[in-house]
Formats: structure tokens, C-alpha cells, sequence
């Protein structure tokens, strides 16, 4: 495993990692849907040096942080050349029917750092929160939902269980991919179609292995008498500290601030 | 072939929080037809040192040659040369995805370009080798087989690429005591028709002494020996020293030495510690 990618943890003991789970979910929808809400430089500039802080505060080495903006490199790549060319505005330059206008250029900018900003975020919350704490997290908020009669811990344990095994998976692909190599695939070489034939020799073994290990899961929580019952009770419970409130409040004034800037100006 | 390793270091995802150095300065050379064993405890880099020599990763420092040339490579020139080195993964069955026995072992020789009846006749080859029947067993889908076929059918694939290189990782892991016996004679049978370098990554060494001539141990990402089988093994207090379990062999030899019986420790094979035993008994009624 070479990479860091979004969505793994990183066992550490930061202040954001000794945060409540709550109040990090919380905060990262927030601050994921405000940048949405607030079109305005200023506000940007606050919420950015934010996710600046908070990364600071998170113990992950940043250069590892910043690469995992990879993942959405094309997705970047071809948001910001869509917005480039489909702002109406005042024409800048013009390459033959396309016109580049100091709006479009804008908005491509904009929709860049959205994207960069949302997997950061992303990346933050699930490299300092266990899928342990994820999952205690998103059932404590979703709680309520359970006397409408949805199976809350059920689904968060569905959620859990897919979570913990995301490095699992990962390291499997790596496995089968080196041992397909070492049989002579060329994963790098020749068109489309073929390097999507050569995919196949992967594919077909993780799948096979990934419904082996749900059977065998099934079987284990069987074999444990796990029937999801209803009053479980938990080990650990969820309190919320005196930095979970300073943080809460932190977050919020910097939010208020960002949107508070936009009316001023 | 010739395997040269120099100051040889990895290191897995280096730059983040997960960094883990794997391998530090292992310097080793496997001359071709050698039959190498490779031990050490759970973590001590095996697994990486056997997949830098088949030029699946690159090295962080130093280097992995094959008769001279980079071990890895991109350039499509490279194919060939990885047709060369035939690596089995713990489990190769894992790898399995084709519809038939036959197309599954016909799916290394295919890559490497060759013609249909080379192909062919290199699968009835490998199957043959590695114990199952061709006519019974080519049109039969995999996934129906049983584990310990399917392992067969996995290594019968490595084969068939004619490898002058064969790294076994655990190759006998998950079988069963017979299938393990079995598996280990025919790898013996491979090296010795076809002269092939072995190279086998192993925790049991009770297995690895019936088959190989060189020890290697790592630990910690370094070599801590090197050096013939017999010699290696017998050495009890390393062996224990770095977590291994002693051959039952040997550590039947040292309780016997410790009980004041004038054995030798160095005889691997249970029929060179029987002559031993029955040797010092020898000595002893002369007495």
C-alpha cells in the first residue's frame, strides 16, 4: 500500500483525534456544504485557513494530506474546463467558437477549490476517526431515525463493516494485480480496449474472494449469535468534553464569520 | 540466471504516517540451478525481498540484477524478461479466473506470445508436473476443484511460462500433511528436470531442509545468515533466537545431547537423525 487515500484511518493521538465523533461529523457536513452556500473570495480565504488549521491540528503529515487531492485530479481537471467554457461574461480571449471570459475563469477556479476543499475535509474526518467512532457517531445522530423503524444500528453496522474492510480490499487488489504481473499482463501498455481486457484476470479473482469473505463474516456473526438486538448497550459511551464545545464554537463563529463577510460586502 | 542484489533497501509508502521500512541493506547473490531457502519471522521483509528479485517492486535504494540487467523495468522489453522469473504468491490459487483448467494455465505461456501447440503442449506439460491429468482435468472449471487442486492448477500456470527462475512463497501453506509431502517431492522433481533456480520462502523448515541446499535468514529487514542448510538449521539458538521453530529433527538431536548422548545436531533429514541416533547407541554399547 503506497498511498494514503481518503476514506483510511491513521491511528494517532491528536487534539482532532480526541475530538468526539459527533461533533466532527457535524462540523465536516457544515463545512462541507458552506463553501456551496457562500460565493464570495473572502469567505473562501476564511473557510480554507480553517481547513488549514484543522489539518495542522490533525498530526498528518501534510504533503501525504495534499496527495490524496489525486483522486480527483480529472474530476477537477474537467469541472474547471466546463466552467471555463460555459460562463457567459465578458469575453477575455477567444479560441475559435470557444470564449474564455474572466467569469468562467473565475467560476472553474471556484468549482476547483469546492472540489479540493470537499475531499480534504473528507479526508480529515476519516483519517482522525476510527470507523469504530464513525459508526458510534453516525448512530448516536441518526438515532431518532430508529422510532420511525429504520434499522439504524443495522445499517450502521453494514456501513461499519464496509468501512474496516476498505484497506483489506485494497491490499487484495494489489496482491492479485502483482501476481497477474508476474504472469505476464501489461496493465500499462496498448489501447483501451485491451488494457480494459487485461483488467479482467483482477477483477474476476476480487470478486470471488470478496463474496468468500462476507459468507465467512455472515457465518462468524451467526456463530456469535449476533441478531442486532435492539437495547444493545456500549462499552464506550459518547460524552461530550469541554474541547468538543470549544471546537464546536470555533467552527461555528468561523462559519458565521464567512457567511457574516458576504453580507458586509 | 544470475541474481545479483546490491545494498538493497525498500520501503512501503514512504512519506506518510504508514511508512514501514521493509528491507535495509540486504546484499545477496543466487547463482543459477540454486536451490534457496528463505526464512525469517512474520515481518522480517521476505515476502518484499522475493518480489523485488521478480521486479514487481522497485527498489528504494540499491539493486536487484538478472544476469546484469535491472530486475525492474517498464519497458515493454520487459515482458520477456519477467516471463523469466515465475513467482508464486501465499495462495496462488487467489490469482484463478478463468473458465477452464486449460485456459488457466494456458494464460501465462499466451502472454508470454507463443503459438498454440507450444501453448498447448506446455499445458499438458505443467499439469503433468504438477500430478493431475490433463484428459481429466482441462475442461474442467476451476472454481469447482478443491483447494488443494486448485493450488496445483495455480502453480501448474507458473510453470508453464518455463520460468529459469521459481520462487515459491509459502507454497505449502493451507494443505493438508500428505498434500504438503506431495507438493514439496514434485518441486524437488521441477528443480531437478529442468534445473530451474528455486527459490522458496518458508516458515516451516522442517519443510525447507528436505529441499533446499542454501538458507537465508532475514529479520528486521536484514540478513542474519546465510549459508548451507545444514549448517543454518542445526544452529538451534539462532534460530530460536529470531522466533523459528527448530526442525524437529535437530531439536531432537540437542535433547538427546542435553540427556549426555554424543550426537551431532546438523543431520536435517529424519532418516540422517535416525543413522545419528543409531550411531550414538552404537558407541555407547561399545563402551
Amino acid at each position: 500500500m503506497n498511498l494514503l487515500l481518503p476514506g483510511m484511518y491513521v491511528s494517532s493521538d491528536s487534539t482532532l483525534h480526541r475530538l468526539d465523533p459527533r461533533v466532527k461529523m457535524a462540523a465536516a457536513l457544515l463545512l462541507m456544504v458552506i463553501p456551496f452556500a457562500a460565493p464570495n473570495i473572502g469567505s473562501y480565504l476564511i473557510l480554507a485557513a480553517l481547513v488549514a488549521i484543522i489539518a495542522l491540528l490533525s498530526s498528518a503529515p501534510l504533503v501525504a494530506l495534499l496527495r490524496t487531492l489525486r483522486v480527483v485530479f480529472w474530476l477537477a481537471f474537467f469541472m474547471f474546463f466546463f466552467y471555463l467554457f460555459t460562463t457567459p461574461g465578458q469575453p477575455l480571449i477567444a479560441l475559435g467558437p470557444m470564449i474564455v471570459s474572466w467569469e468562467g475563469l473565475t467560476a472553474g477556479a471556484v468549482q476547483i477549490y469546492r472540489i479540493c476543499l470537499l475531499v480534504m475535509i473528507a479526508a480529515l474526518l476519516t483519517f482522525t476517526t476510527s470507523p469504530a467512532q464513525l459508526a458510534h457517531g453516525l448512530e448516536a445522530v441518526l438515532g431518532p431515525l430508529a422510532r420511525l423503524g429504520l434499522p439504524v444500528r443495522e445499517l450502521v453496522m453494514v456501513l461499519t463493516i464496509a468501512l474496516s474492510f476498505v484497506p483489506t480490499f485494497f491490499e487484495e487488489i494489489e496482491k492479485i494485480t502483482k501476481a497477474q504481473r508476474a504472469r505476464g499482463v501489461d496493465f500499462r501498455s496498448g489501447g483501451i480496449a485491451q488494457r480494459f481486457r487485461s483488467l479482467v484476470p483482477v477483477f474476476i479473482p476480487i470478486f470471488v474472494s470478496a463474496f468468500r469473505r462476507a459468507e465467512d463474516l455472515a457465518i462468524a456473526l451467526e456463530a456469535r449469535g449476533f441478531r442486532g438486538a435492539p437495547h444493545r448497550t456500549r462499552l464506550h459511551r459518547l460524552r461530550l468534553e469541554r474541547q468538543d464545545l470549544v471546537a464546536s464554537l470555533a467552527v461555528l463563529a468561523v462559519i458565521l464569520a464567512a457567511i457574516g463577510l458576504e453580507r458586509l460586502i | 540466471m544470475l541474481i545479483t542484489v546490491e545494498t538493497l533497501s525498500y520501503t512501503y509508502a514512504p512519506g506518510t504516517p504508514l511508512a514501514r521500512s521493509a528491507l535495509r541493506g540486504v546484499d545477496l547473490e543466487i547463482r543459477p540451478g540454486e536451490r534457496v531457502g528463505i526464512s525469517g519471522p512474520s515481518g522480517s521483509g521476505k515476502s518484499t525481498l522475493v518480489q523485488l528479485l521478480a521486479g514487481l517492486l522497485a527498489p528504494s535504494s540499491g539493486q536487484v540484477s538478472l544476469d546484469g540487467a535491472a530486475a525492474h523495468q517498464r519497458a515493454p522489453s520487459a515482458r520477456t524478461q519477467r516471463g523469466r522469473m515465475g513467482l508464486a504468491f501465499q495462495q496462488p490459487e487467489d490469482q484463478i479466473f478463468e473458465s477452464t483448467v486449460r485456459r488457466e494455465v494456458a494464460f501465462g505461456p499466451r502472454n508470454l506470445g507463443l503459438d498454440e501447440d507450444e501453448i498447448a503442449d506446455r499445458v499438458r506439460w505443467a499439469l503433468g508436473m504438477v500430478g493431475l491429468d490433463p484428459a481429466a482435468m482441462e475442461e474442467r472449471i476451476p472454481f469447482t476443484l478443491s483447494g488443494g487442486e486448485m493450488r496445483r492448477v495455480a502453480l501448474a500456470g507458473i510453470l508453464a511460462m518455463r520460468p529459469d527462475v521459481l520462487i515459491l512463497d509459502e507454497p505449502t501453506a493451507g494443505l493438508d500433511p500428505q498434500g504438503r509431502q506431495d507438493l514439496l517431492r514434485r518441486v524437488r522433481a521441477w528443480q531437478e528436470e529442468t534445473g530451474l533456480t528455486l527459490i522458496i520462502v518458508s516458515h516451516n523448515l522442517d519443510e525447507l531442509a528436505q529441499v533446499v541446499d542454501r538458507m537465508v535468514l532475514l529479520e528486521g529487514g536484514q540478513i542474519i545468515a546465510d549459508g548451507p542448510t545444514r549448517l543454518v538449521l542445526s544452529d538451534g539458538e539462532l534460530l530460536r533466537s529470531v522466533g523459528l521453530e527448530v526442525p524437529q529433527t535437530v531439536a531432537l538431536l540437542e535433547a538427546l545431547g542435553q540427556r549426555g548422548w554424543q550426537v551431532r545436531t546438523d543431520r536435517l533429514l529424519p532418516e540422517e537423525t535416525i543413522a545419528e541416533i543409531e550411531h550414538a547407541r552404537k558407541l555407547e554399547g561399545a563402551l
